[in-house]
């Protein structure tokens, strides 16, 4: 299957700290990929340098076949990719209409009518949101404002989504509630990564997974093939 | 009658205000920057403005249609060349670039028109009044009140309903949301502050057709706008209009009780609001 993302020999520090190492990373078009790793591995900076919000000093990163290393991150998104940042990052002060129609605005514009995700398509997934499109986000609940942030970045018509750790700090129920939307996602044909801490989670949700263990590629293979055990050492280093 | 006609001068001096006030609102409601020179680029746009009339022989009623698109630039310069590099969440790099950027324009001012007061005359517009009731209401004061009426209705709808109002408010809540939103945040903060001194071209024509200006003068402009923004409330457009509304009356209402009370009495309405209601009179919360 045609590589979506490649990231090839990747490097980033925030100063003297090096974040990654010689990282590896491939996500086909159409798959769910898993990305775990305690925290400090590595997983978010490897998320910032493929939306281009760091730099990294060494390595390669290809998006859709092009290089993503001249394209500044703001034109990314109309490329085609998207995130759901770590703890949401929703706009304050602005309703959840609003929130949804700042990626609407600057979304990729070559997508099929039939596959194109609209406001009413985004309150079908989740039709809290549409009870609630005209309250300000910061009134939302926590697993709304999640549907929110999801929600958002749908709406930029992605090829590629990163969703990073959307399960934090909700209640099991919820996080049951977005996970269920994933297959539905995937099916318009949109790749998916998953940074998540529930390492069940992430390999049921997925085709592949990959480890990070501080800012080195540990384990990557199948998800329904590698067993928790493999994952363990990989994800605690072999001292564990 | 004296008090009723007060309080009509007063709305008509907020109105002036209002200019001012408007594009405070923009880059220090809504960007949260704080921009010290407001004041002085008013100033400068003013004397830019009474120079191409005096002294390049542009018709007056010509001069504010070129004064907006030298705001235009000189806001999409100043945020390109200089805020752009100091805007973070912490205001103070920004506070600190425009203060030493306010210094050097009062100098700069000085040194090329000198300490004296000039003012730009529209003949007999300039005096024409015309009758309310028992009113008389200078057609210019009405005129520069209509514009900021227009303006600030013009301003508000731009930020709630369109898609560069969108993403100047999502880039102002958080710059890398919006940036993984697709949003230039960069490049919508020039095309914001560009408006916001854009505006500052039609307040400098707007103050030198009404009274005096002079290159120390920035400062009590400045002063106003911030009083009306946060009267209003940070972020809303309508609160700045009303903010300047409230201290263009007190300084009126309060010039006709004493003249020495004029300003001072702005100043203290200010203070008063800031103590009963400090997120101003149009916040929610």
């Amino acid at each position: 299957m045609r590589a979506i993302l490649k990231v090839r020999n990747l490097c980033a520090a925030y100063g003297d700290f090096q974040a990654l190492f010689n990282v590896e990373f491939e996500i086909a078009a159409g798959e769910v990929v898993a990305l775990i790793g305690a925290n400090g591995a590595g997983k978010s900076t490897l998320l910032k340098a493929v939306t281009g919000l760091i730099s990294p000093s060494a390595g390669e990163i290809a998006f859709a076949g092009e290089s993503t290393s001249r394209t500044p991150a703001h034109a990314l998104v109309r490329k085609g990719l998207a995130m759901v940042p770590e703890g949401r990052r929703l706009f304050r002060g602005m309703t959840v209409e609003d929130n949804l129609r700042v990626c609407l605005d600057r979304s990729r514009t070559d997508v099929e009518q039939a596959l194109r995700w609209t406001i009413p398509r985004i309150h079908e997934l989740f039709p809290v949101l549409k009870e609630r499109r005209r309250e300000l986000v910061e009134r939302l609940s926590g697993g709304q404002q999640q549907m929110v942030a999801v929600g958002r970045a749908l709406l930029a018509q992605p090829r590629l989504l990163l969703c990073d750790e959307i399960s934090l700090g909700l209640a099991p129920k919820v996080v049951k509630e977005i996970y269920q939307k994933l297959p539905e996602i995937r099916a318009g044909g949109t790749s998916i990564v998953i940074v998540e801490q529930d390492v069940s989670l992430a390999k049921s949700s997925s085709d592949r997974l990959y480890c990070l263990l501080e800012g080195r590629v540990t384990l990557s293979g199948p998800s329904c093939e590698i067993g928790l055990e493999a994952i363990s050492r990989a994800y605690f280093g072999a001292h564990s | 009658m004296k008090w009723l006609d007060a309080l009509v001068q007063g709305v008509l001096l907020g109105g002036l205000y209002a200019q001012y006030a408007l594009g405070m609102a923009l880059m220090f409601g809504v960007m949260r920057i704080v921009n010290i020179a407001h004041g002085d680029l008013v100033i400068l746009l003013a004397l830019l403005g009474i120079t191409l009339v005096g002294v390049l022989g542009v018709s007056p009623l010509v001069a504010p249609f070129l004064l907006v698109p030298m705001g235009v630039i000189i806001g999409w310069a100043l945020q390109r060349g200089v805020l752009n590099r100091v805007v973070k969440a912490d205001p103070l790099p920004s506070l600190v670039a425009t203060f030493g950027l306010s210094i050097a324009l009062q100098n700069l001012m000085l040194q090329i028109w000198s300490a004296d007061t000039r003012s730009l005359s529209l003949g007999a517009l300039s005096s024409m009044s015309i009758e309310l009731g028992p009113l008389y209401v200078g057609v210019l004061p009405l005129g520069v009140f209509a514009f900021a009426v227009a303006l600030t209705a013009c301003l508000h709808l731009a930020l709630r309903y369109t898609k560069f109002g969108r993403a100047l408010r999502a880039a102002a809540a958080d710059g890398e949301a919006a940036t993984l939103s697709g949003v230039d945040a960069k490049g919508v903060y020039a095309l914001a502050t560009a408006i916001a001194v854009g505006i500052l071209g039609a307040a400098a024509f707007c103050q030198a057709t009404r009274t005096t200006v002079a290159p120390a003068d920035g400062g009590a402009q400045l002063i106003y706008a911030f009083e009306a923004v946060i009267i209003g409330g940070m972020g809303h457009i309508s609160g700045a209009f009303l903010g300047a509304m409230i201290v263009g009356i007190a300084q009126v209402v309060g010039s006709r009780a004493d003249p020495g009370w004029g300003i001072l009495s702005g100043h203290i309405v200010f203070l008063l609001v800031l103590a009963l209601r400090p997120q101003g009179l149009m916040s929610r919360t």
